[in-house]
C-alpha cells in the first residue's frame, strides 16, 4: 500500500470475510448508530447531526459534489408527508467502479450511513437503486440488509428506540441516466429513466411527490466515520483546499501498472498519484493525457495533469471537474480520435430521447467523429462540431447530459486537434452528409 | 419472432412468490414495472408481448406503460437470446485495455456479429457500455456473472467451457 494512501471508508477492505456484519461489527461497525441512538443520544438531535455533516464539508461524492449537509438541509421539517432517502448505487459513469467496491465487499458502512440519515431527517423508509448489471453486488447488499434487520439495526424500534427505517432495493435495467437523480426518481417509481425539469427540488417534491433525498454509496459510507470521529477531524483529512474536506475513492484505470480503487486524502497532485500510487505508466511510456473524473469530465494534456490537484477546487483551476474521482490515464500511443469517437458513441446510446437537442445532437457528434476515425472528415467538420456543440448545452436541454457531452469531447478535439486534422479527406470526394435515418 | 414462441405468460412459482414479497415493500404498485420485467426475463429470458401484458394486468398500469419501460431499459431483452449472452465492454478503460480483440475472438470463434445469436441458440453477443470493470479491464459480462482481467485466450477457454456445460 502506497503511504499516500489514507483508508477511512475502505479500512476493512481486504480482511476476510469484510462484507459480512460480522466483521464489520468486530471492526467498530455500528457504533456511530449506537452512539447517535443511545450512547449520546441527547447530543445527537436531527440538527446536530446536518450540523456535524456540514462541518465536515462532505461533498456529493457521486459527481456533482454538492454540499451533503446543505442538501439535507433542504428537507422540510413541519410536513406531513412520508421522507425518502435513496442510496444512488446506479454507477455508470464510464471509468468509475468505487461504488462496486463499497456494495460487494463493504455494504454495512453505506447502510449504517443510510440508518443515520434517516434519523437525522426523519425518513423511515430508504431505497438502494442499483444498476441492474450489479447483480452479485446487489446480492451482497441483500444479505447485508437482512442481517441487519436480523441484529435490529433495521425495522421497527431500532435497537429498542422509537426510531424506525426500513431498506429496501431496486435494481435498474441498463441505462446510464438513471443516474441522474430525477431520472433516477422517475425510474424508482416504474418509469422511463426521464430526468425531471427542476424546480421542484427532489428536497421538496421527489419520490412519489414526497421530500427525498439522493446520495452516493461512497457519500453515505463517509456518515458513519463523521459521527464517530466529528466533522472537523474529516475536514482535516483534506490536504488541498478548504472547501474539499475528507477523502476520496479514486477509481484509476487506462494505462498505468497497478490500477484499482484507492481512499487518498483530498488535495494530492494529480501526478503523484500515478507515479508514486498507481505505480507509473505501463511498458515505459510517456504520459499523453488525462480524463480526470469520469468520461463527462474535460480531459487534461500531460502538461496541465503535471500542474493539476485532486480536490474540487483544484480541478476547477485546471478547468475540469474532480466528478466521480475516475482517473482514465492515457499513455502516448493513444489515438485521440477513436478516444472522442467511443465516448461520443455512450452518449449517443445514453441519451434518453427526451430533449431535442440531446437526441439530436448526440447522433451528430458520434456521426461526425466516425468521420474522422474513417479518415473521410471533411476541412469544416470540426469547426462545425463545436458550434453545434453549443446548442446542446446552457441550458438547451432539462439535464445536464447534453453539457457532458460537450465537456468530453470538444476538449479533446480542441487539445489534440492536428490528430483530428491528420483525418481529413483532402481529396474531398467522399463527404458523407449527415444522414438523419441512419440511427 | 415466430408465433410458437409468443406463449401465454405467468410468473413461475419462484417468481410468484418474489412477486408477493415485493408487493408489500412499494407504497405504489408502478414501482413494481421494472421489478416484474426482471422477474419475466429470469423466468423466459426476454420480454415477450404475452409477457408485456401478463405484467400490465399484474401491476395495474396500461400496457403501453409497460412495453415503453421495456424499450428504455437497454438490459431487458426484446427477443431471445442464447443460453449464454456475451456481454462485452467496448467503453474507454476496456478498449485501452484491447476489449477489440475479444469482439473479434467472438466473430471469429463464433461467427455472429453484435446483436446476433449463434444457430444452436447457446451464444448471443452484443457489445455494451461501461459496466464498473475498468480497473480489472476488459470485461465479459456472461448473464448475471463479470468475468474479468479477459483476453481472447481466456475468452476462448471459457466459451469452450460454457460449451461444455451443455
Amino acid at each position: 500500500m502506497s503511504s499516500l494512501e489514507k483508508r477511512i471508508l475502505l479500512k476493512d477492505w481486504g480482511k476476510n470475510n469484510c462484507h459480512t456484519i460480522e466483521v464489520y461489527e468486530e471492526e467498530g461497525g455500528y457504533t456511530a448508530l449506537k452512539k447517535v441512538l443511545i450512547d449520546e443520544k441527547d447530543k445527537w438531535t436531527s440538527e446536530n447531526i446536518i450540523e456535524e455533516v456540514k462541518i465536515s464539508g462532505l461533498r456529493g461524492r457521486g459527481g456533482a459534489g454538492f454540499p451533503t449537509g446543505l442538501k439535507w438541509s433542504f428537507i422540510p421539517k413541519d410536513t406531513d408527508k412520508p421522507k425518502y432517502l435513496i442510496c444512488n448505487a446506479d454507477e455508470g459513469e464510464p471509468g468509475t467502479f468505487k461504488d462496486r467496491v463499497l456494495l460487494e465487499d463493504l455494504p454495512h458502512g453505506f447502510i449504517e450511513g443510510m440508518i443515520i440519515a434517516g434519523i437525522a431527517l426523519g425518513s423511515k423508509q430508504g431505497y438502494i437503486y442499483l444498476r441492474g448489471e450489479f447483480y452479485k453486488p446487489w446480492q451482497r447488499v441483500e444479505e447485508a440488509i437482512k442481517d441487519a434487520y436480523n441484529k435490529g439495526y433495521l425495522g421497527d424500534n431500532i435497537l429498542g428506540t422509537k426510531h424506525s427505517f426500513h431498506l429496501t432495493t431496486y435494481r435498474g435495467a441498463g441505462a446510464y441516466i438513471c443516474g441522474e437523480e430525477t431520472a433516477l426518481i422517475e425510474s424508482l417509481e416504474g418509469k422511463r429513466g426521464h430526468p425531471r425539469l427542476k424546480p421542484p427540488f427532489p428536497a421538496v417534491e421527489g419520490l412519489y411527490k414526497c421530500p427525498t433525498v439522493v446520495n452516493n454509496v461512497e457519500t453515505y459510507a463517509a456518515i458513519p466515520h463523521i459521527i464517530i470521529n466529528g466533522g472537523k477531524w474529516y475536514a482535516n483529512l483534506g490536504q488541498g483546499s478548504e472547501k474539499s474536506g475528507g477523502t476520496k475513492l479514486f477509481s484509476i484505470s487506462g494505462h498505468i501498472n497497478k490500477p484499482g480503487v484507492y481512499e487518498l486524502p483530498m488535495g494530492l497532485p494529480l501526478i503523484d498519484i500515478i507515479e508514486k500510487v498507481t505505480g507509473g505508466i505501463k511498458g515505459d511510456k510517456k504520459l499523453k493525457a488525462v480524463i480526470p473524473g469520469g468520461s463527462s469530465t474535460p480531459i487534461l494534456t500531460a502538461q496541465e495533469a503535471k500542474k493539476a490537484i485532486m480536490d474540487y477546487e483544484g480541478m476547477a483551476e485546471a478547468g475540469t471537474f474532480l466528478g466521480s474521482g475516475a482517473v482514465i490515464v492515457l499513455d502516448e500511443t493513444t489515438d485521440m480520435v477513436e478516444l472522442a469517437y467511443r465516448v461520443a458513441y455512450f452518449y449517443d446510446h445514453e441519451s434518453c430521447g427526451q430533449c431535442t437537442p440531446c437526441r439530436e445532437g448526440t447522433r451528430w457528434v458520434k456521426n461526425i467523429l466516425k468521420r474522422f476515425k474513417d479518415r473521410i472528415g471533411s476541412a469544416d467538420d470540426l469547426d462545425t462540431l463545436c458550434d453545434f456543440s453549443e446548442y446542446m448545452s446552457n441550458g438547451a436541454t432539462i439535464c445536464p447530459f447534453g453539457d457532458a457531452v460537450k465537456m468530453a469531447v470538444i476538449p479533446i478535439v480542441k487539445k489534440f486537434r492536428e490528430e483530428f486534422e491528420a483525418r481529413i479527406d483532402k481529396t474531398e470526394k467522399v463527404h458523407e452528409k449527415i444522414s438523419i435515418g441512419d440511427r | 419472432m415466430n408465433k410458437t414462441e409468443e406463449k401465454e405468460y405467468s410468473f413461475s412459482k419462484k417468481s410468484e412468490d418474489r412477486f408477493k414479497e415485493l408487493e408489500k415493500k412499494f407504497p405504489q404498485r408502478s414501482s413494481l414495472v421494472l421489478w416484474t420485467l426482471h422477474l419475466v426475463q429470469e423466468d423466459i429470458g426476454y420480454i415477450s408481448k404475452p409477457a408485456i401484458e401478463y405484467v400490465a394486468k399484474r401491476v395495474g398500469v396500461s400496457k403501453s406503460w409497460v412495453e415503453g419501460v421495456c424499450t428504455f431499459y437497454s438490459m431487458y431483452n426484446k427477443k431471445p437470446v442464447g443460453k449464454y449472452h456475451l456481454q462485452v465492454c467496448h467503453n474507454v478503460s476496456c478498449w485501452l485495455n484491447g476489449s477489440d480483440k475479444l469482439e473479434e475472438t467472438i466473430k471469429e470463434k463464433l461467427n455472429i456479429e453484435h446483436g446476433e445469436t449463434t444457430k444452436d441458440g447457446l451464444f448471443t453477443f452484443t457489445h455494451v457500455e461501461c459496466l464498473a470493470s475498468c480497473g480489472t479491464s476488459p470485461v465479459v459480462q456472461v448473464n448475471n456473472d463479470y468475468h474479468e482481467k479477459m483476453d481472447p485466450q481466456k475468452l476462448e477457454e471459457l466459451i469452450e467451457k460454457l460449451k461444455a456445460e451443455v
